[in-house]
């Protein structure tokens, strides 16, 4: 009897083992989610917006902004990752983190035209000269292995019209995201996907 | 008594020049800290043009150590005056990625940058700048601009702008700058993209100054005040709308213009697509400063190492036929661009290959973006396959990631080359430099 009860002891613990490695196999991040995951957002989170600008050139140009965000990735670091897939409730809205050896830790910005976190606070010209030459509304760099303007700057001046056409329309969300830090690490450069912004307790 | 006073004298002189020397000193210290903290990241800390940001950028940043500006009111060949300068930093070059920079450099400081920059080039202290001399203006009407559609012809200004201006002549095809980088045909009909303005006064001076290092000649000669005066006024005349001044008719039009012209012209649209999205920025060869290495663009070699999942090598995208995306089929290379799967049936991550962004490119584009890449001439880089974990780093590594909660960062780095292909890239290197360094005999002086 205490024989039986031994083995199906042991039986019992080297399932929940192999049932855990199983877990730890088969469950994502980020390989075997399912490939959907990464590309909604494009019909779901973005175009609504966009059919409620009562302007029709403004929905036009913003239509073309909406297809140029789409293809030049902007949602890859400015949305944050959770365990599955990215945030689509924080879609555009910042908050990841690089750390970069001698140049400091810069976050991802918020796109969204919240007033109070996010792009609302920054002009057209603004937007469009960090796109075209990486300038910070005050005047500092970004070094372009985090943002990389240097791309952009190709685009033509139209196109980048459209693009801040159409962040203006999109979804706000409060979103603050930590301000750029003096402080580096020793690596060259690291790049964290999740959401470091504060959120407001509930 | 004479030592006390000649000793006066001697102690008043340096009190008196003491200051004059500081403030010279500080002068040059205000430029050039302004300088290293704005200028520099293109520019390059000395003044050559090839700064961090420099790689993908079309135009590249001026290189200051020639002393050959673009931009100027003065003759042909001359040096630029400091009001030049000035304009250029304070405005900006439009459909540049210089940005205007009257926001952030003001007052004293700008002179001190322009004399910071003048230093780069011995030039500047040999020669001094010929000024043109700008007639007096023919205001615009429709009969000066009317002429100036003749000049236009006579000039034969529609070889490179064509011949409604808008940059396509038939001989604006693979030009290159002094500089050996690639250059183009200005559209005349987009103002806002004009480098030195777009009023009359602006467009007169590129005909009577022309671009150095360019293939825009200076047309002093070859037509008169008069001429030149007609032909700014045309030029002002044949200006289209911008996309922000346009009505909800126009802009429609406008659009399903360019989505015509788009598709013919996929070599153009996939060249615009593949710089602007920057593909070069992840698939270029490194420096161990994370500056891409120069003619390495879109050949592949940064490191990404994604635990647990594995290290992977960005792929080599030009069209080398052993290395490149010779060998590979247009279907292939669309459904590694959009659907993240290799040529072999090997799915890629969510990231950092965005392909899932990628993936609403319409089909126009993604033939668009491989018939551009198909045109990249072949660079022989051979990248590794991804470097997989065991299946015990992968375990742990996800354990970390889902039970410990632990924020696992993607670290970026330049691949480290067997030796004998860094051998190779090195001596290609110094080859570049020769080359640029025979290109003007000031840049040696500099070095030194």
């Amino acid at each position: 009897m205490k024989k039986i009860l031994k083995w199906a002891g042991i039986v019992a613990v080297c399932l929940i083992v192999i049932g855990f490695i199983a877990f730890l196999y088969l469950i994502p991040p980020f390989d075997l989610l399912p490939r959907e995951a990464f590309t909604k957002p494009h019909a779901e989170v973005v175009a609504s917006a966009l059919e409620k600008i009562d302007d029709p050139v403004e929905r036009t140009i913003a239509q073309r902004g909406e297809y140029i965000m789409s293809y030049s990735d902007c949602s890859d670091c400015h949305t944050p990752q959770g365990d599955q897939g990215p945030n689509w409730n924080e879609f555009l809205a910042g908050g990841a983190k690089f750390e970069l050896r001698n140049i400091g830790t810069p976050y991802s910005r918020n796109l969204t035209p919240d007033p109070e976190t996010g792009l609302a606070r920054r002009t057209d010209d603004e937007v469009k000269r960090v796109l075209r030459s990486g300038i910070f509304h005050d005047g500092r760099f970004f070094h372009p292995t985090t943002m990389p303007w240097p791309g952009f700057s190709n685009m033509n001046e139209e196109d980048r019209h459209a693009l801040v056409v159409y962040l203006r329309h999109i979804k706000p969300v409060k979103h603050k995201v930590p301000e750029w830090s003096a402080e580096s690490s020793d690596a060259l450069y690291l790049f964290y996907p999740y959401d470091y912004a504060e959120h407001e307790k509930k | 008594m004479l030592i006390a006073v000649s000793l006066w004298i001697g102690l008043s002189a340096n009190l008196l020049g003491a200051p004059a020397d500081k403030e010279a000193v500080s002068q040059q210290t205000v430029g050039k800290s302004i300088y290293e903290t704005h200028c520099a990241q293109c520019h390059g800390a000395d003044g050559k043009g090839e700064g961090v940001g420099s790689a993908l950028l079309n135009p590249r940043p001026r290189n200051f150590t020639t002393g050959m500006f673009k931009f100027r009111s003065t003759e042909s060949g001359s040096l630029p005056t400091d009001e030049d300068l000035m304009a250029a930093i304070n405005n900006g070059l439009h459909g540049t990625s210089m940005p205007d920079w009257a926001p952030f450099i003001k007052g004293d400081s700008l002179k001190q940058v322009v004399d910071y920059v003048k230093a780069f080039s011995p030039r500047f202290q040999k020669d001094k700048p010929r000024p043109v001399h700008v007639g007096s203006p023919v205001p615009y009407s429709a009969a000066s601009a009317a002429a100036g559609k003749k000049v236009y012809a006579k000039l034969q200004c529609a070889d490179c702008h064509g011949t409604d201006g808008a940059g396509t002549g038939a001989v604006a095809k693979d030009f290159q700058d002094e500089w050996n980088f690639e250059t183009y045909a200005v559209n005349l009909t987009e103002p806002w993209t004009f480098r030195g303005g777009a009023t009359a006064r602006d467009i007169y001076l590129r005909f009577r100054t022309g671009v150095d290092g360019t293939p825009m000649p200076s047309f002093a000669g070859a037509a008169s005040e008069k001429e030149m005066w007609d032909l700014a006024n045309y030029v002002v005349s044949i200006a289209r709308k911008p996309v922000w001044n346009m009505n909800e008719n126009e802009v429609k039009e406008f659009y399903s213009k360019l989505d015509a012209q788009e598709k013919a012209d996929p070599v153009q649209r996939g060249k615009y697509l593949v710089r602007s999205i920057g593909c070069a920025g992840c698939h270029s060869k490194y420096t161990d400063d994370m500056r891409i290495v120069e003619g390495s663009q879109l050949s592949g070699g940064l490191t990404f190492d994604l635990y647990p999942f594995g290290k992977y090598v960005t792929r080599n995208l030009t069209s080398d036929n052993e290395t490149g995306l010779g060998n590979w089929t247009d279907q292939e290379i669309k459904r590694a661009i959009t659907q993240g799967i290799s040529r072999d049936g090997r799915k890629f991550l969510p990231f950092p290959m965005p392909w899932a962004a990628f993936s609403a490119l319409k089909e126009d584009d993604q033939n668009a973006i491989v018939t551009y890449l198909r045109t990249v001439p072949a660079v022989h880089h051979k990248i590794p396959d991804p470097d997989k974990p065991n299946v015990f780093t992968y375990l742990w590594g996800k354990f970390k990631m889902l039970v410990l909660k632990e924020r696992i960062p993607a670290p970026a780095y330049p691949m480290k080359e067997p030796e004998d292909q860094q051998k190779s890239v090195s001596q290609n290197l110094s080859g570049v430099d020769k080359n640029i360094a025979a290109h003007d005999e000031h840049a040696k002086v500099v070095q030194r």
